[in-house]
């Protein structure tokens, strides 16, 4: 599990040395972070083979874009986390032929000063999302974490739930506003 | 709050965005306004940090021990970048040492009055910072003169140390540039060969012995990495 800060500032510099081109500290990123990844991409697609070739991509992906993750401002497991579960759920959809999710994270322009504000406010915990969760309905928050763990569309949740797909969009987006209010406060 | 799904503001899409839920043609709109929307940026980031709170639920599984020979297969059996890499083994065999390679001139502010500025129109730009901002040096490319032009904002050099530049081209090994000067601002000119590939390459800072890293390869901490883009 990772987790301390200095794991993370481990994993950061590990992402810096991947950006020069060094092989030694990929395996070492890879050693280190692919059970996680692993975890996160079996989750969305839940095959085996095609997980074996989704986190392959995801790192081929990492490799070519660590260059880029000083200029984002992701923590590093949420960069590396993000890559997985997003290469994954491409991986779904084109199978079902419903909406790609975009690598554009991994082009995002550079912010002249993300700076300790950035830090802060990305701090909340798993704690906080789990208590934030909490104070939503259950089938609500379960609608927020089927959407970001298995990857489920609109048009998933909708049949998930059994309810219209304006209903379920509806839903979902007060249900991120009351979440956002209550991981601000 | 109000539940008027218009009215309900960039946080909401924002989230959808994250989650991977907007349908095609507003996730287009909305990445249009991320690359000019700094705020938005930070909204999506925010919601990428709390939901990659969720995957710490994930029990971590080994993935099968070939997935890792199959991944360095795909990225370092990749055929090189056509000419670069052709023309650093001539280099090579010619005996120029790779730290001198892509060096022209080195100058620092002290050779001037008032010290160089950064072009007005630069072709690329770049920054250059570690994760943490301990170090943030702005790069800039003049296409007219073929000079990179180098601003350190934020960072310096330990005592008895060099920060040495690198340029990283596709899946070469990182090709030394040369040492930022003491200076706020330093310009390197650039040979053609450099000139024609800047574009998607990524320049790197290390840590290295006074003078740079005898080797020719970086030896010590990354201290700063950025992508070279359009300005």
């Amino acid at each position: 599990m990772i987790g301390p800060m200095s794991d993370l500032k481990d994993i950061e510099n590990l992402i810096a040395r991947v950006a020069l081109r060094d092989r030694a500290a990929f395996g070492e990123l890879y050693t280190r972070t692919s059970a996680k990844l692993f975890g996160v991409v079996l989750r969305v697609l839940d095959n085996r083979a095609e997980a074996e070739d989704v986190i392959q991509d995801a790192y081929v992906k990492i490799w070519r874009n660590a260059g880029r993750y000083t200029q984002n401002g992701f923590s590093p497991m949420t960069w590396l986390i993000t890559i997985a579960r997003n290469t994954a759920i491409d991986a779904r959809r084109r199978k079902t032929r419903t909406d790609v999710q975009s690598d554009a994270m991994l082009e995002q322009v550079a912010d002249s000063a993300p700076g300790p504000e950035a830090a802060a406010i990305a701090a909340s915990d798993r704690a906080a999302l789990g208590s934030c969760l909490d104070e939503l309905q259950q089938v609500r928050a379960e609608a927020v974490t089927r959407a970001y763990l298995e990857g489920d569309s609109y048009a998933d949740l909708a049949a998930h739930f059994d309810v219209p797909l304006n209903t379920m969009r509806t839903w979902l987006r007060r249900s991120l506003l009351k979440l956002r209010e209550c991981l601000t406060r | 709050m109000s539940d008027a799904p218009d009215h309900n503001d960039d946080r909401a899409l924002a989230g959808e965005y994250a989650l991977g839920l907007l349908p095609d043609a507003e996730r287009d709109a909305f990445e249009a306004r991320l690359a000019a929307e700094p705020k938005l940026r930070a909204l999506y980031r925010l919601w990428s940090e709390d939901f990659a709170r969720l995957a710490e639920d994930i029990t971590p599984i080994t993935p099968p021990a070939e997935v890792f020979e199959k991944i360095e297969a795909r990225i370092h059996g990749a055929p090189d970048t056509p000419g670069l890499l052709s023309m650093l083994r001539v280099w090579f065999l010619s005996g120029v040492a790779v730290a001198g390679l892509a060096l022209v001139l080195v100058f620092g502010t002290d050779m001037f009055q008032r010290g160089p500025q950064m072009p007005a129109s630069p072709a690329y730009v770049a920054e250059i910072a570690a994760q943490d901002r301990s170090l943030v040096v702005q790069a800039a490319y003049d296409a007219q003169s073929g000079h990179l032009h180098f601003q350190r904002e934020v960072g310096e050099a330990h005592s008895g140390r060099s920060l040495e530049l690198w340029l990283i081209v596709g899946e070469n090994a990182p090709v030394s540039l040369g040492i930022l000067s003491g200076g706020g601002h330093t310009v390197l000119a650039l040979d053609d060969a450099h000139r024609a590939v800047l574009e998607g390459a990524v320049l790197a800072i290390t840590d290295e012995p006074e003078g740079g890293s005898p080797s020719g390869a970086p030896t010590g901490a990354v201290l700063g990495v950025g992508a070279i883009s359009n300005s």
